[in-house]
């Protein structure tokens, strides 16, 4: 994405029980990429990801072992490094329920397996940079549970989305990539950056009636 | 919000000087064992609370491998992982009281009025100078009374059985069972005594009452191991029957396809196409929307972008945001995308984004593509596609089409407002 950035190298633990898929995901990974530990498990990833401090894990929501809780459960066990590690989740899964409790658990984006080792990249680098990571179905669920229409009052800031914020998550759902919702919006990357993480952090602290309601539907909290 | 502390189930330990309570309540609490079992031990001087406390939890906390099996009987869940983990161990069943069900109020008033009936009708004939034997009939009602209650019961749980099998009403059917145990008790004792001495009676009652108390000491473990077991094999036939479902779902269609993937390795074009469609299929199944009705707009947009999917071996992703029943004008809506995704589909490159929007204002649709564009303005007139199918059939139905192209792709804007105009809507039918 960024040229400036091309000498850098993002320290990554991968996390996810097919060794098929994590070898396969470390030879898609361009240059930029270092990984520095694998896991399997609930357990070993706890474990790798406080031996290794990375700057991102690549986090598969669905994982044996521990209790049963998958990626929200490493999260919640590494949550001491939270601030200097990012968590990115990597999920086959199209369910609501596995994506937004990632999410709200503290993982900083969520992206699909099928997506290119190009595009897995670019979103590492992203989230190291501290921000997040929305693809299209993330952007659809936070729509559906946000609803569509923008806040009006100031005071229930949390609870709903800005105008402008609607405006890029409609984009993202659509397909666009920052840099299109920038072109879009006459914005830049930057601002759209800042609307995708207040959109983030709204969806991981927000109480709000609507969203218990609909993760409640959908069997969540 | 903030997700609770997680803990781990509570089960009996391995690691044990008794039966593993102490050491699998410390774990699950996360407190040093030495510590709880002093606690326990101090317990148990308090007035024995601490033993009752340990039988209690000995009786009804599974070991660690009978907890695995539980476990595993869970009904199988695309999406068990994200609630599992918060709901933790159950509550033991006969905890959660809840009021008694209806079912058996007429029930209870007609027992009570035909009893009310007859004893008026016993007065009634002794006013008259009847013989009535009511040294007989007393205890024959009694043990009656009490036969009916017990049973009344047992047939109650078969029916809360069959709708709810966490017997929520336990306390309540052990209250009744025991009352109807003691009025048979009392009838068959005061029948058979015979001499209607109350003192001589309570005796006697009080005699077999401890003789039924401690036998039934004596087969209660038996009794509740049976039922666990009774219980565990029930659970087992129900796990049975969904490993069997889902095998034959995966036989049908996974292995199938993978078959076939394997017959065309050569390929390329064909695995992905297969492997597409297989995937889809399986996230249709495991991640199906009970609610979502085959008729619904979101619904209608994915099938037809599987369609386009499976013709041109095209990755087409929709992303769905609200929904709406269509109508006549939503089919136009749909068709027009379908021939969005169409030429997407064949004319752009990489992957195809579908975003779906309904809300009771109207629905949108956008189709992108990665492509390397065209512009709209130069479609020459004979190019059905666009011009009729896209924008010609939107038109007709109260909606809009743009379509925006440029070196990073095409997208293809579709609307389609709540209530359209009326005579549009008919125009539409040309």
């Amino acid at each position: 994405m960024n040229d400036a950035e091309g000498a850098r190298s993002v320290r990554v633990v991968v996390v996810d029980d097919h060794a098929i898929f994590r070898s396969g995901l470390k030879a898609d990974l361009d240059a930029r990429i270092d990984v520095v530990g694998e896991a399997g498990s609930v357990e070993d990833a706890i474990r790798v990801i406080a031996e290794q401090r990375p700057e991102v894990v690549l986090l598969d929501v669905h994982l044996p072992g521990g209790l049963g809780g998958g990626g929200r459960e490493v999260i919640n066990k590494s949550a001491q490094l939270l601030g200097s590690t990012s968590f990115l989740a990597l999920s086959v899964s199209d369910a609501a329920e596995d994506v937004v409790a990632v999410i709200r658990a503290g993982a900083r984006g969520y992206v699909t397996k099928t997506i290119s080792g190009a595009e897995i990249s670019d979103a590492v680098i992203r989230v190291a940079d501290g921000d997040a990571v929305f693809s299209p179905r993330l952007a659809g669920f936070v729509l559906d549970a946000f609803g569509t229409s923008p806040a009006e009052i100031a005071d229930d800031e949390l609870d709903r989305l800005s105008a402008r914020e609607l405006e890029v998550m409609r984009l993202i759902a659509r397909g666009y990539s920052y840099k299109e919702v920038a072109k879009e919006l006459f914005i830049s990357i930057k601002t759209v950056e800042t609307h995708v993480s207040a959109v983030l952090r709204k969806l991981q602290l927000s109480s709000r009636h609507e969203l218990t309601k609909w993760a409640a539907e959908r069997r969540l909290l | 919000m903030t997700n609770p502390a997680e803990r781990p189930p509570l089960y009996r330990s391995g690691d044990r000087v008794i039966a593993g309570v102490c050491s699998g309540l410390a774990h699950h609490l996360g407190w040093p064992v030495k510590n709880v079992r002093l606690a326990m031990v101090v317990a148990a001087f308090a007035g024995g609370a601490g033993l009752a406390f340990y039988a209690w939890l000995w009786v009804l906390v599974p070991t660690a491998d009978e907890g695995a099996r539980r476990a595993a009987r869970r009904p199988v869940s695309p999406i068990a992982p994200a609630v599992n983990g918060e709901s933790g161990p159950r509550p033991a069943p006969w905890f959660t009281g809840s009021g008694v069900n209806g079912r058996f109020r007429y029930g209870k008033e007609l027992l009570l009025g035909a009893g009310l009936l007859s004893v008026a009708g016993i007065l009634i004939a002794k006013q008259f100078g009847a013989d009535v034997p009511l040294g007989t009939l007393i205890p024959a009602a009694a043990i009656l009374g009490g036969a009916a209650i017990a049973w009344m019961q047992l047939d109650e749980n078969r029916r809360a059985g069959l709708v709810d099998k966490t017997k929520a009403d336990q306390a309540g059917g052990w209250v009744r069972l025991a009352a109807g145990l003691a009025l048979v008790v009392a009838g068959v004792l005061v029948m058979v005594s015979g001499s209607g001495s109350w003192e001589q009676t309570w005796l006697a009652l009080l005699a077999s009452v401890a003789v039924l108390g401690g036998v039934a000491l004596v087969l209660l473990p038996w009794g509740l191991k049976f039922w666990k077991d009774l219980e565990a094999e029930r659970a087992g036939r129900v796990r049975e029957t969904e490993r069997a479902e889902i095998a034959a779902h995966l036989h049908d269609s996974v292995l199938q396809t993978l078959a076939l993937i394997q017959r065309r390795a050569g390929s390329e074009q064909d695995v992905v196409r297969l492997a597409r469609a297989q995937e889809r299929e399986l996230r249709g199944w495991l991640y199906r929307d009970q609610a979502a009705d085959a008729g619904h707009l979101a619904e209608r947009i994915k099938s037809a972008a599987a369609e386009v999917e499976d013709a041109h071996g095209h990755v087409v992703d929709v992303v769905s945001v609200g929904d709406a029943v269509t109508t006549e004008r939503h089919e136009a809506l749909v068709q027009a995308a379908r021939e969005a995704m169409l030429n997407a589909a064949r004319h752009g490159g990489g992957p195809v984004s579908v975003y779906l929007e309904s809300s009771d204002k109207g629905s949108e649709v956008f189709v992108k593509d990665r492509g390397p564009g065209f512009d709209p303005e130069a479609v020459s007139p004979d190019r059905l596609g666009v011009r009729e199918s896209i924008i010609g059939r939107m038109k007709r139905h109260g909606g809009t089409a743009v379509i925006t192209s440029g070196p990073d792709g095409t997208e293809v804007r579709l609307k389609l407002p709540a209530a359209a105009p009326e005579e549009r809507n008919g125009e539409g039918r040309s």
